[in-house]
């Protein structure tokens, strides 16, 4: 039988790569992508125990995160957009100074 | 119910290779790609948790409309392949840190759910499937329970519509 | 006994998967045909009696046909982005049911479903399965290296995502009348009449529903008027202009395929799926195909009489008239339906 450690365990699995990919990715867009990872990492803890307790709560706090998931999706991007513009790079180190 | 653990390995494998290929490769193009298998072998296992709902949101929001999102900008920029060259380095001493924290973290992640009881207790077997698969229920706690932070989403769309459209436009 | 049911199951996948690929066919003829009557010509006639043999004669030419793969292309996507659209073409049409449950006239045990899956989410799955089919289109534009396909690409990717909304609102607004997620309960909430005469379609109800889901539709599947990914004029070919031989064919096949399966969710939904007056339910699947037969006719009709859109008109349309129009239906639905407490 599947036990809530399997889906427990996959869900630390999925957040570390995601966490492993913000830190080491040098492309703002994969370091969005990592993002999304872990956030569904999240969410696969959030369903797993919502079925382990019988409570449809965790199904729609998951809806919240994909919201959330999209609106972020949405500005990150915009930013990117922008971002590329200016520098003509995806590199995030292009963007440490504060002004230019 | 023989059939559930093999098939949850196998999403888990597929979701697991997928992720570690999204962050493990170059080509913007293709993570978008990898990621969507891994999206999709996610809503397998939301299925396998008795939540169809939750899967199809997976398929429509995540990978229908998200990342095609991400596929527009990785076009619409050309995105070059990442440059492999040898990054800045940290010093050795804030490195040596960070691995000894991360070595915790995963430490501690394993004790908490190793620790807990109810981690190793089969997750389908306390409740019927049809406590949470009706999307009746769901609809009815959503806009019961749940109402106040629904109309906040709302809202949080809206802000993120105007930035996007602020951020992206070309002469403000 | 249940094998002979997996077995009939299993048959059934096959004779869908058959009659997908024949429909097709017989929409590439129907297509050369009613655009040779429209245009008064005779249209293809050479290939068999009538021309009918014209669609395999053109699936052969194209299957010797030379493979080409532009330079600078990238193969793994360039390989995949045929084989997503057609695979979610065939896909979408899974969870669609044709027909009222039968035994075949007596012949099996037990009554099956003609449905290859029943899903209780089943219009949520077609949604799902549809939404992925614009990454073919993307990854064709973006994997062929050529600016055509590119802009092609571009293009059908933000139509097809533009229109999704409203397609999905208008769908939203059958469901709420009928409090159902699963195409057959939604079929079998359209049996009977109103006044004796009067089919209880939910396009009777939901009229400008139906016009904005076919609307959405005909811009989900690129068809004319909203074909600017294939504009001839302005991109060559779209995102498949570097497509040849059997990758083409995929493509094409895709299409057609799609607008089987918008016209089947169609008369699913508003058309009342199999039910019809004269014959008995057993025999519902005849009526599914008239009218699936007519949304199709439609849809050609549609290409080779209204010219083609400009694509910055349909994207104003699609977000300014379109999905404002959508929405307000939705509103004044749910608002029908909780002071009827239909």
């Amino acid at each position: 039988m599947v036990t809530l450690e399997h889906y427990l365990t996959l869900s630390a699995i999925l957040f570390a790569i995601g966490t492993t990919g913000v830190f080491l990715r040098r492309n703002v867009i994969t370091v969005l992508l990592s993002i999304e990872i872990m956030l569904n990492a999240a969410n696969l803890s959030l369903v797993a125990f919502g079925r382990y307790w019988g409570a449809v709560d965790g199904q729609i706090i998951v809806f919240f995160v994909v919201t959330v998931a999209a609106a972020e999706a949405a500005v990150g991007l915009a930013l990117v957009i922008a971002l590329f513009r200016l520098r003509e790079s995806l590199d995030p180190d292009a963007f440490t100074s504060l002004r230019w | 119910m023989g059939l559930e653990l093999p098939v949850f390995y196998v999403f888990a494998a597929v979701a697991v290779a997928a992720s570690a290929l999204v962050i493990g490769q170059r080509s913007p193009i293709y993570s978008v790609m990898l990621l969507i298998v891994s999206f999709a072998a996610l809503a397998g296992l939301y299925i396998l948790l008795d939540a169809p709902f939750v899967a199809v949101i997976q398929i429509i929001i995540y990978a229908g409309a998200i990342l095609v999102l991400f596929l527009f900008v990785v076009m619409l920029l050309n995105a070059p392949k990442e440059a492999s060259g040898p990054r800045p380095r940290l010093a050795p001493g804030p490195r040596r840190a960070g691995v000894v924290l991360a070595a915790v973290f995963a430490g501690e992640l394993v004790w908490a759910v190793w620790r807990t009881a109810m981690a190793h207790e089969p997750v389908t077997a306390g409740v019927p499937a049809r406590a949470v698969e009706s999307v009746h229920r769901i609809g009815q706690v959503l806009y019961t329970d749940y109402a106040f932070p629904f109309e906040v989403t709302s809202l949080l769309i809206i802000v993120a519509m105007v930035g996007a459209v602020v951020l992206a436009k070309r002469h403000v | 006994m249940p094998s002979l049911t997996v077995i009939v199951q299993l048959g059934l996948v096959v004779a869908v998967f058959v009659m997908l690929m024949l429909s097709s066919a017989v929409m590439v003829y129907a297509e050369r045909k009613v655009a040779a009557f429209i245009q008064q010509r005779e249209g293809p006639n050479r290939v068999g009696p009538k021309g009918l043999f014209q669609p395999f004669a053109d699936v052969i030419k194209l299957m010797f046909k030379e493979e080409l793969r532009p330079g600078g292309a990238d193969t793994v996507l360039f390989l995949l982005a045929p084989v997503i659209s057609a695979t979610a073409a065939f896909a979408a049409f899974a969870v669609v049911p044709f027909g009222a449950a039968t035994t075949f006239f007596g012949l099996l045990p037990e009554p099956i479903k003609l449905q290859v899956a029943d899903v209780n989410v089943a219009v949520l799955v077609v949604f799902a399965i549809t939404s992925m089919s614009v990454y073919g289109i993307v990854l064709a534009g973006w994997s062929s290296n050529s600016k055509y396909s590119l802009l092609g690409g571009l293009r059908s990717a933000s139509q097809m995502i533009s229109y999704e909304l409203s397609y999905g609102l208008a769908l939203a607004s059958v469901l709420v009348i009928a409090n159902s997620l699963s195409l057959t309960d939604i079929v079998n909430h359209q049996s009977g009449y109103w006044l004796g005469f009067i089919p209880k379609w939910f396009v009777v109800v939901q009229p400008v529903g139906f016009l904005i889901f076919m609307i959405s539709g005909v811009a989900e599947t690129n068809r004319a008027p909203f074909d600017f990914p294939e504009a001839e004029q302005e991109l060559v070919a779209g995102y498949h202009t570097e497509y040849s031989s059997m990758a083409f064919a995929m493509f094409f096949l895709a299409e057609y395929i799609n607008m089987v399966t918008v016209s089947a969710v169609a008369t699913d939904l508003f058309l009342g799926g199999w039910h019809g007056p004269f014959l008995p339910e057993s025999l519902g699947w005849i009526w599914f195909l008239v009218k699936i037969s007519a949304l199709l006719f439609f849809y050609i009709w549609m290409r080779w009489t209204l010219p083609r859109y400009r694509y910055d008109q349909l994207m104003q349309f699609g977000w300014k008239i379109l999905l404002p129009l959508a929405v307000l239906n939705l509103l004044v639905t749910a608002a029908g339906v909780i002071l009827l407490g239909a």
